[in-house]
């Protein structure tokens, strides 16, 4: 089990590898987003917003968000910080999305253009 | 009487059948459309393993390749792995073959490909032989593989680039459920209406729009005379292309009584006359058959 801190710290280093990577920026342009990223087995939730291809975070949950990451603190931190993609924990049910199949996958794309090989 | 079935997760509705001679062998040809139930074609393949000579896998890809690396949709490998006695096939196995000599064809034979030709390929992955084919005859090509699969409105527009995101995103992307980044079953009967205001300005930046045609379709703005270059057509996909504003249909498949197959299905009928294990079949096998065939790209005038 992670905790809330380790998290959030994730959330940053995802944060960092998202904003230095120019090309990643201009493929989200146009995809402006709020979304909620809740552990549930831990009380801890943050807020992803992207805006005009710019990503910021912010602690607590958005009041009606777009997109939901729904997983295990320690899965959502593994994944923030690339140490596994999100792919395998969303086939077999650790992690939940809830949204669009469409943002499901930009999601995953955007996951795996900072952490892939 | 020699049988080919090519089991598709596209509509049913385009289901056909037809009978034609090859190299002095009767083959009777047919797709069975599953309506993009997985289940379904699972016990479909099932069911005609061991009873049919060869079987093409439709509306899917087993096999996606971005320079020598080959990726595998886990889908269709499942889809694969069904069939245990008769040889089945992909089309990825041809397509790298049939599809460059048709790029290739079009530039020595037609006016339709001269050098700086804007070119538009939805998607370049499933077909990266044409895709090479293009950008070797100094074609100016956009491949839309983020555009249309992954709703990524991020034109790739080099052969590496391409290469590098799919090396980043593939492995993993391959593994999800394939109607997440494809238009499977009635998906391929409509188009998408809001993508079309979104992406159509791609089709017409271009002079001519190539890949897969389910993708093609779906995006599918009024064209203003540019050539489609896909794979399978119907009779109703050829006046929807007419009616589109469409100038000229280039299919690299032959037709077979009004429609063109799958690669699929015209490499699982090599696969039968070929008499080889699919593994041990080479590009030049396949070459070979084509030009003794005299399989040439169908070219059809539509506005």
């Amino acid at each position: 089990m992670a905790e809330h801190s380790e998290i959030t710290a994730s959330l940053r280093a995802f944060q960092e590898g998202y904003n230095k990577n120019k090309r990643l920026k201009k493929m989200n342009a146009d995809w402006d987003r709020v979304v909620l990223v809740e552990a549930n087995d831990i009380p801890s939730g943050h807020t992803l917003i992207l805006r005009k291809g710019e990503l910021t975070i912010q602690e607590g949950s958005p009041e009606s968000p777009d997109v939901k990451i729904i997983s295990d603190s320690e899965t959502l931190a593994d994944m923030f910080y690339g140490d596994i993609t999100p792919t395998r924990p969303y086939l077999n049910g650790t992690l939940k999305v809830l949204g669009t199949e469409d943002d499901v996958v930009r999601l995953d794309f955007i996951s795996l253009m900072i952490w892939g090989e | 009487m020699k049988r080919v079935v090519s089991v598709s997760l596209g509509s049913s509705r385009r289901d056909h059948k037809v009978q034609v001679a090859l190299f002095g062998e009767e083959f009777e040809i047919s797709r069975q459309g599953t309506d993009g139930n997985f289940d379904q074609a699972i016990a479909l393949l099932q069911e005609l393993d061991g009873k049919v000579d060869a079987i093409g896998l439709g509306g899917i890809d087993v096999y996606l390749y971005a320079g020598k690396t080959r990726y595998v949709v886990q889908d269709g490998l499942k889809l694969m792995q069904a069939v245990h006695k008769t040889p089945v096939v992909d089309g990825s196995g041809l397509k790298s073959t049939l599809e460059r000599e048709t790029v290739y064809f079009l530039r020595q034979n037609t006016d339709l490909l001269p050098p700086k030709t804007k070119v538009l390929m939805v998607s370049a992955v499933d077909r990266f032989g044409m895709a090479e084919a293009f950008t070797s005859l100094d074609c100016e090509v956009t491949y839309g593989d983020l555009i249309f699969s992954a709703g990524i409105p991020y034109p790739i527009s080099t052969l590496e680039e391409l290469e590098e995101i799919a090396h980043k995103t593939l492995p993993d992307m391959c593994q999800l459920p394939f109607h997440m980044i494809y238009p499977t079953g009635k998906k391929q009967e409509v188009q998408d209406e809001e993508k079309i205001k979104k992406y159509g300005h791609y089709y017409l930046e271009a002079q001519v729009i190539a890949g897969d045609f389910h993708l093609i379709r779906r995006y599918l703005p009024l064209l203003k005379g540019q050539t489609i270059v896909t794979n399978t057509t119907t009779t109703e996909d050829v006046a929807f292309l007419r009616e589109k504003g469409a100038g000229y249909l280039v299919t690299t498949t032959p037709e077979f009584q009004g429609r063109s197959f799958g690669t699929n299905v015209i490499e699982a009928i090599m696969v039968v006359l070929l008499q080889k294990p699919w593994p041990e079949i080479t590009p030049d096998d396949y070459l070979n058959l084509l030009k003794q065939l005299d399989l040439k790209p169908r070219i059809l005038k539509l506005n």
